[in-house]
């Protein structure tokens, strides 16, 4: 309770300062034409060039170019936001391999620097030619979510699922949070296709969200009335990132609310074994069923059954090796700090990203309760050890493994020798099905 | 399903498409993981258990009930327990000494003073 009092305390702070300081870009502005206007006054003074002239112009010009001068009150609420996910990720261990490279990013995008006019100097992440520009492109272009969902396919373990295949639904009710969200932000005024991608934050999957975000909100698709869309894949990979690392904080307040203290000590029949054939079987037949019926889920739902087969397969252990290893690795870096650096204050403090902030919260609870009630209904149907823990309905949302690990906590707390994390993992697996199967339909609609 | 759409879109302000986006896709994210429950439930044990009597056939026995047991995880899990136990219990041959014992040779010819000494010719 004292660390979800701590974060909440922090988060509605920083939104304070937020939208209190949401313009830093014109001030900016404001004092450089100030300035422009001082120096436009005295023409002499370029062209005396005595020797002490040309020392005090390099000076003024190297001040000019520093990050003391150029920072405004957004730069630095920014590098607050980056530091406070390093000090998350280092203190309460929330998701520390993604909080990290976000957190650096966040400080490394936000860094001030000279932007005026046309000058490139070819350092921040939207200026053409800078690495960090070359590196976003994997973002912008959807190459990381794949990468990622291959990783992800090699090293997950389906056997929980075929176990108890009917735990599968409850990774689909959760996904009302997706769709309801889409809802609420049309009602709050955004573009279909960027409500489709504010709605992805609803399926706790930070691939999805970055991949669906890239395609329908990424500042260059043009609305059927001549406008650009917005970009906010920034806003929305955050969003994303940060409310599954929050998982510990938000679910359990949630499910508390929704269960009863018998219905958390409702004991599942324990998994049976599955074979070898089964694993294999599962993700061919999961990639056909799943592309046949969302074929615009396929960059994500292709790359996760061939990460999966690779693992079962046996054969290929060298090629499941390196994708659940290196190739995550490298890809959870580029992308944790490309998404982190594209948060620059002039692009990422405006009042459309503290509406997402809020949709995305709004998402997450959602998509718990929705597992969690579903998980109730289904027990109006069930008897006896066939009946379902409705704590197992909250890792329906996807956030792999952290939603089945709050799951097991929840769990253990109610009854110390109850242990639902196996049963937990087949809702939060087929949640991450569901999910890039709701992106692909998402897609399809308003792409 | 009119009478939903025309209230949700009275009352909500959203409009008819939406809505219509939300409803479709919501059902066809229940309909992708019911069709891969339904295959897993009842179509592949169905085809395991053919194929698993074709083998018999094939090789000639009688499947009887011993054969199709299943092991749960539970079973496994204690088997697999009480052999982690006994290799556990098993161990080297222990000498009890546990001083530390002092390396006899404490030099080398790397870092051995006369090796380093230039002999000079007197």
């Amino acid at each position: 309770m004292r660390r979800f009092i701590t974060v909440i305390g922090v988060l509605v702070i920083l939104s304070l300062t937020w939208t209190a300081f949401i313009k830093p870009e014109k001030e900016s502005k404001q004092r450089n034409e100030t300035e422009l206007v001082t120096d436009n006054k005295n023409p002499d003074l370029v062209q005396q060039d005595t020797d002490d002239e040309v020392a005090f112009r390099g000076l003024r010009k190297f001040w000019e170019y520093s990050g003391f001068r150029n920072a405004t009150k957004g730069h630095l609420i920014m590098i607050t936001v980056g530091l406070l996910f390093i000090f998350l990720a280092i203190k309460y261990d929330y998701e520390p391999l993604l909080l990290i490279p976000i957190g650096t990013g966040i400080i490394i995008g936000n860094i001030p620097f000279y932007q005026e006019g046309a000058v490139n100097l070819q350092l921040g992440i939207y200026e053409t030619g800078s690495v960090l520009n070359y590196l976003y492109f994997g973002v912008l272009k959807g190459v990381y979510p794949p990468l990622i969902f291959l990783g992800l396919g090699a090293m997950t373990d389906f056997s929980s699922l075929l176990s108890n295949p009917r735990l599968m639904i409850l990774g689909a009710a959760a996904q009302i949070g997706i769709f309801l969200t889409f809802l609420g932000a049309l009602m709050l005024g955004f573009a279909p296709p960027e409500a489709g991608a504010i709605g992805i934050i609803g399926g706790a999957d930070g691939p999805t969200a970055i991949f669906l975000s890239s395609r329908l909100a990424n500042g260059v698709n043009i609305l059927p009335d001549g406008e650009t869309v917005r970009n906010l894949i920034g806003p929305i990979a955050i969003a994303a990132y940060s409310y599954m690392a929050l998982v510990p904080v938000i679910q359990p307040p949630i499910m508390r609310l929704l269960t009863s203290k018998r219905e958390r000590k409702i004991r599942m029949k324990p998994p049976r074994a599955v074979s070898k054939t089964e694993k294999i079987m599962f993700p061919v037949i999961g990639l056909l069923l799943t592309a046949f019926i969302s074929p615009s889920s396929l960059p994500l739902l292709g790359m996760l059954f061939f990460g999966n087969i690779l693992k079962e397969s046996g054969v290929t252990k060298r090629l499941a090796e390196t994708a659940r290893t290196s190739m995550v690795d490298i890809v959870t870096i580029l992308l944790g700090l490309t998404v982190g650096a594209s948060t620059q204050a002039d692009v990422f403090l405006t009042p459309d990203s503290l509406l997402i902030f809020i949709l995305g919260a709004i998402s997450f609870m959602l998509a718990t309760a929705g597992g969690l009630l579903f998980a109730k209904v289904m027990n109006l149907f069930l008897r006896g050890e066939n009946r379902i823990n409705p704590l197992v309905g909250a890792a329906g949302v996807s956030a792999v493994p952290d939603s089945a690990r709050v799951v097991q906590n929840e769990g253990l707390r109610a009854d110390p020798t109850n242990h639902l994390l196996m049963h937990a993992m087949t809702p939060n697996v087929s949640g991450v099905i569901g999910s890039a199967v709701a992106a692909g339909i998402l897609l399809s609609f308003l792409g | 399903m009119n009478d939903l759409l025309f209230l949700i879109n009275t009352f909500a302000g959203i409009d008819r498409q939406a809505t219509i986006i939300v409803i479709i896709g919501y059902m066809i994210v229940f309909l992708a993981l019911v069709l891969l429950y339904l295959v897993f439930r009842y179509v592949m044990p169905v085809f395991f258990k053919i194929s698993m009597y074709r083998r018999a056939a094939r090789e000639g026995r009688h499947l009887d009930d011993s054969e199709k047991q299943v092991l749960t995880g539970e079973v496994n899990a204690a088997i697999a327990t009480a052999l982690y136990l006994y290799f556990d219990e098993i161990h080297d041959f222990e000498s009890n000494v546990i001083t530390i014992r002092k390396v006899s040779k404490s030099y080398s010819p790397w870092n051995s003073k006369l090796y380093n000494m230039r002999n000079l010719e007197r």
